[in-house]
């Protein structure tokens, strides 16, 4: 029988914001449908109404024409909707095993019997009682999914799966998915990676600003015309220009080592590289190989050898990041809301965190806040900060915003080399678009940059040469031409 | 029905009115107390927030109160406005107040101009000294201040009971636990004749003025905020976390070593076991009563200062324990820490659904 899933009339509104305006859709078992919509587009509180994490204010939910009161996941798991979120639910510390059977009321040795069928059936080969921890991101998913599937769900919903995983494991994902689907699972994918629309799916859903903007079936669609429907404008395609390579060395790192006490932190191990003036180098790789401890050692919150970096003929290794950035280095942490900014405090207070000899934010140890405020003005217009008050406080722009005044503060000094981590993380396309240009014209300034970064995309259209890190340990670096991105997911997950 | 909704941002006014919520809820649960405990609660509340500070006296009585309270609460913030977890004030200003007590003991019938600052200059250092102890270890072992902070308190209650029953008790003190007075130039002076209310109350407000200015308009100010918000930002930003540690450690000590001189030169003139009913700790309460703020602490400390009053009188004149003051202090914190779930949740009344 076919698996019937439709949603009513679903309205959710947070104070200030509908993040689901009257939603209805119907999905039928034998497809694979695709949610697709920019951060913020309404997709993860419409699931969390599915699982039951969210009650919505109105609206019902059919499973094969049974209205689901979904007042909690647990609901949800009764009415056989599987749910898989971004980030894993799982106990580092306990095996596999007994991660499976945690919310089961089941008898253990049936369980495992049922596991090991499961494991047989799709083909997933994992220790099932090793620690969770030894896993690789790829099985921990794996896991989840075989914890859902005990259960045999009619629904499998899947929340942005393949941002923790390599090329591979994403083709393998996908295969899966398909097998499920074949069996009468019906599949939800929530994402907003366009590719994997067009690669896994059958029907797309897109939504914006918590409206649904259309249903359509794949084969009717292309990567532009989601794009387009996805934004709600024409975006215009981002191409660098192949730059002059100078054979003017900006900054170099011999043999630096980074040896951690804790034991979440990941050990570098023997990082050599130089970028040229107007370069970019990217780094690639999947996060937690320590792309963290390489951002922090390069911005001198981690402290390494003095001779361990040269930087413009000048050895900086044991310097903090304020006497760096007097050598005219600029930081953008991967974390914007508790390292590059702080959200309660306003942003001109923002902008005086960048305090730089020259600026005069502060004389004698007072501070200067009309200098302050002058400059934050500034950078508002000069990166197009979509607000005109300083005295805001910075948790009310949005991220893409708030990304702005951050790059906007980092090269207001017009640095000679800005070290970036995930600079895109989270924005919408609009602001990806930005802070991508943005990039390219400080390249084009014959300024460096060194972007280290999860998102492969990314750093095939920004890099010039691109290295991998894995566990540490970074790749030889390779001309972007010669790369492509099933070499680099090779690298990612740690092959040669 | 109640329904609990989260707030979009705290509000401002929220943040101020918390307080006075928390004071209120006391105000009712020590009425309730005091209706299970047999007395009237109407009255015993009135002897003890208002008889206290009704005459001239107990008007004197409660500035001298608050005056320790409040010097010793705009150090501490200094600490907890940095994310730095100074508990043992206690000891800082015990150790001042040895420190103090020993120059004073020096100029033992001597008099001279110098003397007293010299005697307050003592005290200052002194409890700038005991409060460097746990800001070394934290930066360069990486111990846990609260702990260390808090150990040495009973340290120094330790020092200083064997410093007035051994080697600086009174010769002619027939073994009393106490030292000799302090001559007349190594005291405070009082502020009016018959009460005993005293200079000390300046060295309180000058703190307040200054830590008004520290915190709003200087680059030390601005990186204890950041570093409050988050450490992680204040190493982005390449701030030199262990000097700050050990500056605002440092003044933290010094306003508690200050205290302690204010007691010792003060009201009490001499050096014994009990020169202090816990001011360092109940000061803890006082800084965050205060929201950390220097007009929020003056209010803060009156308030608080009242209920060590309203202790005595209460025993005085209805027999009721004085430990009811400190079990008003700890209603206070809690209620405080209660009413602070509304700086982030707002509760809505919503009409019975079906």
């Amino acid at each position: 029988m076919n698996t019937n899933l439709k949603i009513s009339n679903v309205t959710k509104i947070y104070p200030g914001c509908v993040a689901n305006d009257n939603i209805s859709l119907e999905f039928i078992s034998g497809k694979i449908y695709a949610l697709l919509g920019e951060n913020g587009a309404g997709k993860s509180t419409l699931v969390k109404i599915l699982s039951g994490v969210i009650i919505p204010d109105e609206g019902k939910i059919y499973l094969n024409e049974n209205n689901l009161k979904l007042n909690s996941p647990l609901d949800a798991k009764k009415n056989d909707i599987g749910m898989v979120f971004q980030h894993f639910n799982l106990f580092e510390t306990l095996s596999v095993f007994e991660n499976l059977i945690i919310d089961s009321d089941e008898q253990r040795e049936s369980v495992r019997e049922k596991i090991d069928a499961i494991m047989k059936k799709y083909n997933f080969s994992i220790d099932l009682d090793i620690p969770v921890l030894n896993l690789s991101a790829g099985q921990k998913q794996k896991v989840e999914i075989i914890r859902c599937l005990i259960r045999s769900p009619k629904v499998l919903i899947m929340d942005e799966p393949t941002s923790v995983l390599t090329e591979q494991e994403t083709s393998e994902l996908f295969l899966s998915l398909k097998k499920f689907s074949d069996e009468g699972i019906l599949i939800i994918y929530i994402t907003h990676k366009l590719k994997e629309v067009m690669q896994l799916c059958d029907e797309v859903a897109v939504m914006r600003r918590g409206k649904l903007v259309s249903v359509s079936e794949i084969k009717n669609e292309n990567i532009e015309s989601l794009a387009n429907k996805m934004v709600g404008q024409n975006l215009k395609t981002i191409k660098k220009k192949k730059a002059k390579t100078s054979s003017d060395q900006l900054i170099k790192i011999t043999n630096l080592n980074f040896t951690s006490e804790d034991p979440f932190e990941t050990n570098l191990m023997d990082i050599n590289f130089s970028v040229n003036r107007g370069e970019c180098l990217g780094i690639a790789g999947i996060s937690g190989n320590g792309q963290s401890e390489l951002f922090q050692v390069l911005s001198g919150e981690i402290i390494s050898e003095k001779n361990s970096i040269e930087f413009n003929n000048n050895y900086i290794g044991d310097l903090s990041p304020q006497e760096r950035r007097e050598y005219l280095m600029a930081f953008s942490p991967e974390d914007r809301l508790e390292q590059a900014a702080i959200p309660q405090m306003k942003i001109f207070e923002n902008v005086a965190l960048n305090n730089f000899k020259s600026s005069n934010f502060f004389n004698n140890g007072l501070i200067n806040e009309n200098k302050i405020k002058e400059h934050s003005k500034k950078i508002i217009s000069d990166f197009n900060v979509n607000t005109d008050n300083v005295e805001l406080k910075s948790q009310f722009l949005s991220g893409g915003n708030l990304q702005k005044l951050i790059i906007g503060r980092e090269l207001i000094t017009s640095p000679d080399l800005l070290i970036c981590f995930n600079p895109t993380w989270g924005l919408d396309v609009g602001a990806i678009n930005y802070i991508h240009e943005t990039l390219i014209k400080i390249n084009e300034q014959n300024k460096s940059i060194i972007l280290i970064s999860t998102d492969t995309d990314e750093l095939l259209k920004l890099s010039d040469k691109i290295s991998v890190i894995h566990k540490g340990k970074l790749s030889k670096i390779m001309n972007s031409e010669e790369v492509t991105s099933e070499k680099l997911g090779i690298l990612m997950g740690g092959a040669n | 029905m109640i329904k609990i909704v989260k707030r979009d941002q705290p509000s401002r006014a929220i943040f101020f009115f918390t307080p006075v919520l928390a004071i209120i809820l006391t105000l009712v649960a020590g009425g309730l107390i005091f209706f299970i405990l047999g007395f009237k609660p109407f009255e015993a509340l009135k002897f003890f927030f208002i008889v206290p500070i009704a005459d001239k006296y107990g008007f004197s009585e409660l500035l001298l109160k608050a005056t320790p309270l409040c010097l010793i609460a705009i150090g501490l913030s200094f600490c907890f406005k940095s994310n730095n977890w100074n508990i043992g004030a206690e000891g800082q200003l015990t150790f001042g107040a040895i420190v103090s007590g020993g120059v004073a003991l020096l100029f033992y019938e001597q008099e001279g101009f110098y003397i007293l600052p010299t005697v307050i200059l003592a005290g200052a250092i002194g409890g700038m000294l005991y409060a460097s102890i746990p800001a070394i270890l934290k930066t360069y072992f990486n111990t846990n201040e609260i702990l260390v902070s808090l150990m040495l308190v009973y340290v120094s209650k330790l020092i200083l009971d064997y410093l007035v029953v051994g080697p600086w008790s009174n010769p002619e003190g027939f073994n009393f636990p106490e030292t000799r007075q302090f001559s007349d130039s190594a005291k405070l002076p009082l502020l009016f004749e018959g009460l005993r209310i005293h200079a000390g109350i300046f060295l309180a407000l000058a703190a307040v003025v200054i830590s008004w200015f520290v915190f709003y308009k200087t680059y030390l100010g601005f990186q204890m905020k950041v570093s409050g918000f988050s450490l992680k930002t204040a190493k982005y930003a390449g701030y030199k976390g262990k000097k700050m540690i050990i500056l605002v450690f440092l003044i933290s000590g010094a306003c508690a070593g200050l205290a302690g001189v204010g007691e010792i030169t003060g009201p009490i003139g001499q050096l014994h076991r009990e020169i202090s009913p816990d001011y360092g700790f109940t000061a803890i309460i006082v800084a965050f009563l205060g929201r950390l703020h220097p007009v929020g602490i003056i209010f803060a400390s009156l308030v608080v200062a009242i209920t060590y009053l309203g202790a005595e009188t209460a025993q005085i004149f209805m027999q009721i324990p004085k430990y009811t003051g400190q079990v008003f202090q700890g209603m206070i914190l809690f209620f405080l820490l209660a009413s602070d779930y509304l700086l982030f949740f707002k509760i809505k009344f919503i009409g019975l659904k079906k």
